[in-house]
């Protein structure tokens, strides 16, 4: 099987937007996807969750668009849109019927060029609200809601801006004021510091020609502020706990390590490790804790690929009812230590590969996955071209460097272990306590 | 020309392309099993899947969660396969194959490259045709079941989604329980039970496979015979169940609040509605433009007034469930403590709205042109276009509904979307469910007079989870905006 090629042609405006644009005609559909090189990472203590707010405040209008029509817009093209903010960087995204494609070019460009001629306290106070909602949905009213929160605490230090989660806490949301909103706009979103792909069915010729139209004219921002160094060392130095108690029924135990940057070799090794020990019921840790020896509900195993200083590694085991935290943990711990003392056999790694093969031609099947991968590459990595290269890499990785990697990362000196446990009066097939 | 200027000009779309949904051929084997194959050109990942028309909905009250427990025991082992060893072989082909019970049907698929179609066909024809259910396996599975019923207690998503549907259907009928089976039914679940399920689940004459991708050189019909030809039912087991849909009842008869007390809940997770509508409702396309307009779209009633004038959420929808019976009708949401009462007024105020006045041109202009203009966005990838193919089986619509839908759906008038919500929106028999902190808003709740009102402090029994749903929290930690 081979996963077709992605053909693209890759280059810059005058005033610095990067434009990747690849054809493919199969449906009329085309994708619309920007990344915005900003983060939580760029954010400052007393100012978390800014990246994720102003993300929101994106679709309260700009100068030509009212509040809420960008959506209105290009659902009634037919068309689906969303944003999303993580700690490398924001990204905005739309796919569309491909003749609709200038639609999405304007939306985008009148927000990058004139948002803040819309913005105004009342917009910011509602997406404020709703924000604290999402916080409130999404983390603090769900059992176990801040094991990923937990883990960046424990690895990364206080002053790097991954110890602090994207959704930022309540405190700073409150904080944040209007100015804050159009320095951060004025900082960050310039056509130098964005990345736009266009994928699917579309005339180059005229795309181009629209992006010129609608983007070239939006000035550049010469003086982004450098991130800083946020190297770190490549391990956390010595293993670091902490157990939380929390209304749930089942403790649960997740693991988390540094990980080498997206883009390193090892990383890829570190994904095939992940599909070896936690993919589907022949995984190793599946097979162990939850087939054979039943003391874990479910088993998971995965690497969060990121660029500041280092990735996550991260793993997580339900434990079953009556049995102790601890011997799952040991179990658990084993197998990653196991990794690292000998090398996978040739039916896990051939296994691995075969379904990664098909799990990226899956994936790349859709225009919008498509366009987001390129857009990923050429902010993260300034290599769009990694979208053809991926999958070889992945199939390059060998049981050598598995173990390699293993070894180096999977080590107790290296590891944050967040074990939740049922807050008093909850417990395994006990009732709830109804005390307030 | 300035940026001004520029920008000022809203762009006018160009021609659209004309899209078709893909035509199928359908073939049938001397069983009765139906083979349909829909070539997607240019796609070549091949999705296989094979439905039979009888689900969670179609088993004993007694041995509810018997076709899901089924359906995941079947990956257990299989008389040529003992254990993992065919999951194993299936990863060999690059295929990852999959068993599932929905309350309709009965499914396993695979997706695979096309030059590895037979032999991953052969692979899901063992596991189908011949698993072994081992006793200590199936065991191992209700343990695990049993354990989920407990995390579904602790989640108060889940938890409301299940005690929704446990009050709003009549306690015989299925949908009132939980698809994977509850706390007094799964300790019944033996190798046995499951046997028997399994017997009742194949049967060619409400089968139907699908294949789609790009099939050039692949004789679908064939490839599937040499796998599948030989499906069989048994006899003894024929039912006929799968052709007739689950009958249920509505357990209420007047509005209704129901309050489970969740001490120290930051927010009140919401579902208010009652039994609504079958897939075969004729009715069917108006319908699906009034839950646009009310709960669908971004820009919905519900969204506008509550998240993006009030604030009170992070996103509201609302909408109906359609199965092969009447499934639920719901708004869902959740809301800050404090908001909950405020929360609900404006959801019954919206409810009533569009019984009582007519939607705009405007509103009636925005849920249509979304459904018709994201009509090929759909079906961009084979998966997508079997399921839906696999969709008309279960409900044993026509061969042309999905080349009539955007015709059907642009035909629809403001009157017919109100005569939808006046037919299908019933405020006299609304129950609102609420999971949340009682000691916070319970008193202005019960004083709101929505219906009548009762706060449940204590667990209940019923469980509802999805079967095999992924452990909470692994789900990427993006922020979204929608």
């Amino acid at each position: 099987m081979t996963v077709p090629r992605v053909r693209f042609s890759d280059e810059r405006l005058a005033n610095g937007l990067r434009l990747i644009i690849s054809e493919d005609h199969l449906a009329p559909v085309v994708a619309v996807n920007i990344w915005y090189n900003v983060g939580s990472k760029h954010e400052v203590p007393g100012k978390t969750g800014f990246a994720h707010l102003f993300e929101h405040v994106m679709f309260q209008g700009s100068r030509h668009v009212a509040k809420a029509e960008h959506m209105a817009l290009v659902q009634a093209a037919g068309g689906t849109m969303n944003g999303t903010t993580w700690l490398d960087r924001t990204n905005y995204f739309e796919t569309m019927p491909s003749h609709q494609l200038e639609l999405a070019l304007w939306l985008e460009a009148d927000r990058m060029a004139t948002l803040l001629d819309a913005l105004n306290q009342e917009n910011l106070d509602n997406q404020r609200d709703v924000v604290k909602n999402e916080k409130r949905s999404s983390y603090d009213n769900r059992p176990y809601g801040a094991w990923f929160h937990k883990l960046q605490e424990h690895l990364f230090p206080p002053e790097h801006p991954y110890h602090h989660p994207t959704i930022g806490s309540m405190e700073d949301l409150d904080a944040a004021s209007l100015e804050d909103v159009a320095a951060f706009f004025r900082t960050y979103y310039a056509p130098n510091n964005a990345v736009l792909s266009i994928v699917g069915d579309v005339d180059p010729v005229q795309a181009r020609a629209w992006v010129g139209r609608y983007f070239g004219e939006v000035p550049a921002n010469p003086a982004i502020p450098p991130l800083g160094d946020l190297s770190l060392p490549s391990v956390i130095g010595a293993e670091s706990r902490e157990v939380v108690e929390d209304r749930v029924p089942l403790p649960r135990l997740f693991f988390g390590f540094r990980a080498p940057r997206l883009g390193d070799p090892r990383f890829d090794a570190l994904q095939i490790a992940g599909q070896i020990l936690a993919g589907g019921k022949g995984s190793r840790l599946y097979r162990r804790l939850v087939r054979e020896e039943k003391i874990a509900q479910d088993v998971a195993f995965f690497s969060l690929g990121l660029i500041g200083g280092a990735s996550i590694a991260a793993g997580q085991a339900t434990v079953r009812p009556g049995v102790d935290p601890d011997v799952v943990e040991r179990a658990f711990e084993e197998e990653l230590e196991r990794l690292g003392r000998e090398p996978v056999t040739d039916d896990e790694l051939a296994r691995a590969r075969a379904l990664i093969e098909t799990f990226e031609l899956d994936a790349l099947q859709r225009v919008d996955e498509r366009a987001d991968r390129l857009s990923m590459y050429a902010t993260l990595l300034d290599d769009p071209g990694m979208i053809n290269h991926q999958l070889d890499r992945y199939l390059a990785v060998s049981a050598a460097d598995i173990q390699a990697v293993a070894a180096e990362v999977l080590r107790p000196e290296n590891r944050a272990v967040i074990t939740y446990v049922p807050a008093a009066g909850v417990a395994a097939g006990t009732e709830e306590a109804t005390a307030a | 020309m300035t940026l001004e200027q520029i920008l000022s000009a809203r762009p006018s779309p160009g021609q659209p392309r004309s899209y078709d949904f893909p035509p199928f051929e359908r073939t049938v084997l001397p069983s009765g099993l139906q083979v349909l194959a829909v070539d997607v050109p240019g796609r070549p990942l091949i999705s296989a899947n094979l439905l039979i028309r009888r689900g969670g909905g179609d088993e004993p009250a007694e041995f509810a969660g018997a076709t899901v427990q089924a359906a995941r025991a079947m990956t257990e082992g299989t008389e040529r396969y003992p254990g993992v060893e065919l999951l194993e072989a299936s990863e060999r082909l690059g295929a990852t194959l999959h068993v599932e019970a929905s309350w309709d049907a009965f499914f396993a698929s695979v997706d695979v490259a096309a030059t590895r179609l037979p032999a991953a066909l052969e692979l899901l024809s063992e596991l189908v045709q011949r698993p072994t259910f081992p006793e200590a396996d199936v065991a191992r599975l209700r343990d695990e079941r049993l354990n989920d019923l407990l995390q579904v207690k602790a989640d108060p998503r889940r938890r409301v989604d299940q005690v929704f549907v446990s009050t709003i259907y009549s306690g015989d009928s299925p949908y009132a329980r939980p698809l994977g089976g509850d706390e007094e039914t799964v300790p019944r679940l033996t190798p046995e039970v499951l046997r028997a399920v399994h017997r009742a689940v194949l049967d060619p004459g409400q089968a139907a496979f699908i294949v789609g991708g790009d099939l050039s050189g692949l004789g679908v019909p064939q490839i599937v015979a040499a796998a599948f030809g030989a499906l069989a039912q048994d006899s003894s087991a024929a039912s006929g169940a799968g052709a007739l849909p689950p009958r249920v009842d509505s357990a209420v008869d007047r509005p209704i609040v129901r309050f489970y007390h969740r001490p120290g809940s930051v927010q009140t997770e919401l579902r208010i509605g009652h039994v609504g509508l079958s897939r075969r409702a004729p009715d069917f396309h108006a319908v699906q433009i009034m839950a646009a307009i009310l709960g669908g779209l971004f820009n919905s009633r519900l969204q506008m007034n509550l998240r993006e004038e009030k604030g009170y959420t992070y996103g509201i929808g609302a909408g109906f469930d359609m199965r092969r019976g009447a499934g639920p009708f719901s708004v869902r949401t959740a809301v800050q403590t404090a908001a909950t009462v405020p929360a609900i007024s404006e959801i019954l105020s919206e409810l009533d709205r569009i019984r009582e006045s007519e939607v705009t041109p405007t509103e009636l202009a925005a849920a249509r042109d979304y459904l018709v203009g994201v009509f090929p966005l759909r079906f961009e990838t084979p998966g997508a276009v079997v399921a839906a193919l696999g969709g008309l089986f279960i409900h044993s619509l026509p061969d042309d509904e999905l080349a009539r839908y955007r015709h059907e759906i642009e035909a629809v008038t403001i009157a017919d979307v109100q005569k939808a919500a006046q037919d299908h929106i019933a405020p006299g028999r609304l129950a609102i469910v609420a999971v949340g902190d009682a000691d916070a808003v319970g008193t202005e709740l019960q004083a709101a007079g929505f219906g009548d009102f009762e706060v449940i402090t204590e667990e209940m029994s019923a469980g509802e989870a999805p079967a095999g749903e992924a452990p909470a929290g692994l789900d990427g930690g993006e922020e979204e905006a929608e």
